[in-house]
């Protein structure tokens, strides 16, 4: 009885070692990652930096002036280019061409009243 | 404490004297070599006889005290020592570039920032064979000097720099010679990736990223990097950005503008900035020559790059009749509607005050500024008086050195002797020396409604600026000092500033410059200011060539009208449509409205010479 006791006991002190033991590893294993993934995010970063940098330089106002007035054929903003919209011609009626083959052909164009539909309103 | 017990009596008795004594003289004779007479043996070695071992206690405790004097004096001389020895990291981390923050413009454009490189170093005291590395080393960075780094590596130090901030293929060579005791530590490397736009502001930082000039000293003296000096090192993640008042693009496009008038007038130098009236912000300022930040000058030894806005003291010329004639309406001596006596020239002593473009008549108050008279000007001062006349510039900060974020700034040069002569010529501009930083300032109080607010160079917002600024003018004398503008640029001066599609006012300045102790006529210094849009400004634009040539097709003039007056109209109508300002088909109706409640100003946008 009190042989199987200690058996038991010891079995249960190998055990416990053993899972302590593992979960030990796992834990400096699991920090080792933190630190490996701490380094990569600090090298992305400063890859990220880098990357913004050259942006900052390849799109510096003068080389895209330079590259503009090579590639472009672009002209200052002056003042006739701009109007109001109260200015804009008025736009020429509409000519409902299919109304008026149909009406050649003997068919009436209008709708019959009652009746709606996607024909356009002639004006 | 030699003479240890070297009893081997294995009895408690052993202690007694003659038995010990007997004993002692052949002790390894007489050793009890059974268990129980080890053990004795044993015991008697470790027991303390206190009744016989007073000295030697005493003599512990002497040498223990020594010890510890020992070790404390050791600690305070660690403590006194200013030249500890320091663990490679801290070596490194004290020599290496700290981390600064970004520099943004207004929309959030880098215009500086950090960038990671690796910078080589050695251990001197580690390496073995100093020639051979002198030799390596030399073979793969050409450019070090092999005497100096045989010096370098010569001395006592244990830490000491080989190469900052190499490139990742000269790390790699490096790394392939594998040298024991030479290093490679991450370093901070501080890009401008605007180059010289904007130089002036930005400013620039030496090899371990101390700022030296502009905004990057600025922010040094708001104590970013003392943490670093105190051998902290920064966590770059830690560090905001921080956002200048400037615009990129606009800053570029007034240095494009600027450098095309510089060439085009065979100027020695040029400047222009670009403020918001209304909240004090500089948007764009540049200063040619200019420098390249990344690798930045000795301003010491090439002091034509310097910042003439900030730093240059100048007589400002005509555009210092705005001040005059806004000085005598606040007054109330004189109204739009006044006139003044211009027949004649003035005398005074033994000096004459003529007009460059003298009419030769009596002028009313608008013609005094369209006409730029000195005659109409000086008389205006005259009225206010050499008191009043200092009161209101000194109120206007002209008096005073301006201090601004930058730390470059210049102390006016103000008469000593102040009379009425002084305040005569100091009235259309010529006898008194300031910053045109200081000029664009006090113009901006007279347009913007009235309130002097120093200028800043970063982001702030209109109800910031309104606490720290105060009232120096009248709401009705900003009011008219627009009108005048407005009026000289549709029938004055400034019209070749007048861009169809803006409400331009403007005001041109030229000044001669001295030349040994006198006024020369050939070499000038003009200056353009103008106010957009006239009615309600927002920006005030301010260029400015030192000795601009005249040019034949401009009939040989280098009056300020012709070149500064000539680039700053090309600004507006390349700047505005940046800032998101489009051109308008029709102008206000009723501009002025105190002016027209008093019956002037309706003239403005007539276009037609007198």
């Amino acid at each position: 009885m009190w042989r199987l006791l200690h058996v038991l006991a010891i079995g249960a002190l190998v055990a416990t070692a053993v899972y302590v033991y593992s979960v030990k590893y796992q834990t400096i294993y699991a920090s080792e990652q933190i630190v490996k993934t701490r380094h990569l995010i600090a090298k992305e970063r400063d890859a990220i930096n880098i990357l913004r940098a050259e942006y900052a330089f390849l799109t510096r106002p003068d080389r895209l002036q330079a590259l503009a007035d090579k590639q472009l054929d672009m002209q200052p903003l002056s003042l006739h280019q701009i109007v109001k919209a109260s200015e804009l011609p008025e736009p020429a009626a509409k000519i409902d061409s299919i109304g008026a083959k149909l009406e050649a052909m003997g068919l009436s164009a209008t709708p019959s009243p009652g009746v709606t539909g996607a024909t356009p309103s002639t004006r | 404490m030699t003479e240890e017990p070297m009893t081997a009596d294995p009895t408690p008795a052993a202690g007694k004297k003659g038995v010990r004594l007997s004993r002692v003289e052949l002790p390894w004779k007489n050793i009890d070599l059974s268990w129980k007479g080890l053990r004795g043996v044993a015991s008697d070695l470790i027991r303390t006889r206190l009744d016989k071992s007073g000295g030697r206690i005493r003599l512990l405790m002497l040498g223990l005290f020594a010890a510890y004097i020992g070790i404390g004096a050791k600690l305070v001389l660690l403590g006194l020592s200013h030249d500890q020895p320091l663990t490679l990291k801290v070596a490194a981390d004290q020599a290496a570039s700290g981390a600064r923050p970004d520099l943004l413009d207004r929309n959030g454009e880098i215009l500086a920032t950090d960038v990671k490189t690796m910078s080589v170093f050695a251990e001197p005291r580690r390496i073995i064979d100093k020639d051979e590395a002198v030799e390596l080393i030399t073979a793969v960075l050409p450019d070090i000097d092999a005497k100096d780094l045989r010096a370098r590596l010569g001395s006592r130090k244990g830490f000491v720099w080989v190469k900052r901030q190499v490139t990742e293929k000269e790390q790699r060579e490096i790394f392939h010679l594998g040298l024991p005791g030479v290093g490679f530590f991450p370093e901070n490397k501080r890009v401008y990736p605007n180059g010289p736009v904007g130089a002036h502001v930005v400013g620039f930082v030496d090899k371990d990223n101390i700022g030296i000039a502009g905004m990057e000293k600025y922010l040094d003296n708001q104590s970013l990097t003392d943490p670093h000096v105190a051998g902290f090192s920064i966590d770059p993640d830690s560090l905001k950005p921080v956002r200048l008042s400037l615009d990129l693009r606009v800053t570029h496009a007034l240095r494009d503008e600027l450098a095309a008038g510089l060439t085009r007038f065979r100027a020695k130098a040029g400047a222009g900035a670009i403020i918001d009236v209304n909240t004090g912000e500089i948007i764009a300022l540049e200063s040619l020559p200019d420098f390249d930040p990344n690798d930045p000058p000795d301003m010491t030894k090439d002091p034509t790059r310097i910042n003439r806005i900030n730093v240059g003291v100048y007589e400002m010329g005509s555009t210092f009749k705005a001040l005059s004639i806004a000085m005598a309406l606040d007054s109330g001596k004189v109204n739009l509607g006044s006139h003044v006596d211009a027949r004649d020239s003035m005398r005074y002593g033994r000096f004459t005050i003529h007009d460059f473009h003298a009419t030769h008549r009596v002028l009313s108050v608008p013609e005094v500024f369209t006409h730029s008279s000195n005659i109409g000007t000086a008389r205006m001062a005259l009225m206010v008086g050499v008191e009043g006349h200092q009161a209101f510039l000194r109120k206007m900060g002209q008096l005073d050195r301006l201090r601004t974020e930058l730390p470059e700034s210049a102390e006016p040069l103000v008469p000593k002797h102040w009379g009425e002569l002084n305040t005569m010529t100091i009235a259309f501009g010529q006898g008194l020396n300031v910053a045109p930083i200081q000029a664009l300032m006090a113009v901006a109080a007279l347009v913007n409604g009235g309130n002097l607010m120093a200028p800043t160079f970063l982001t702030r917002t209109e109800e910031q600026a309104q606490a720290v600024s105060h009232r120096v003018v009248s709401a009705q004398t900003s009011e008219s000092m627009r009108y005048l503008m407005r009026a000289n640029a549709t029938h004055g001066s400034a019209g070749f500033a007048n861009i169809p599609g803006y409400y331009v006012g403007g005001k041109t300045g030229t000044a001669d410059k001295i030349v040994h102790g006198h006024y020369s006529q050939d070499r000038v210094f003009t200056t353009f200011m103008a106010a957009v849009p006239a009615d309600k400004p927002k920006y005030l634009y301010m260029v400015l060539y030192d000795e601009p040539q005249g040019l034949p097709e401009d009939g040989g003039y280098h009056t300020a009208a012709h070149n500064a007056g000539r680039v700053t109209g090309k600004l507006i109508e390349r700047v505005e449509p940046l800032i998101g300002v489009a051109p308008v088909q029709e102008f206000p109706t009723q501009p002025f409205p105190l002016l027209a409640r008093l019956g002037f100003g309706l003239d403005a946008d007539r276009v037609s010479k007198e």
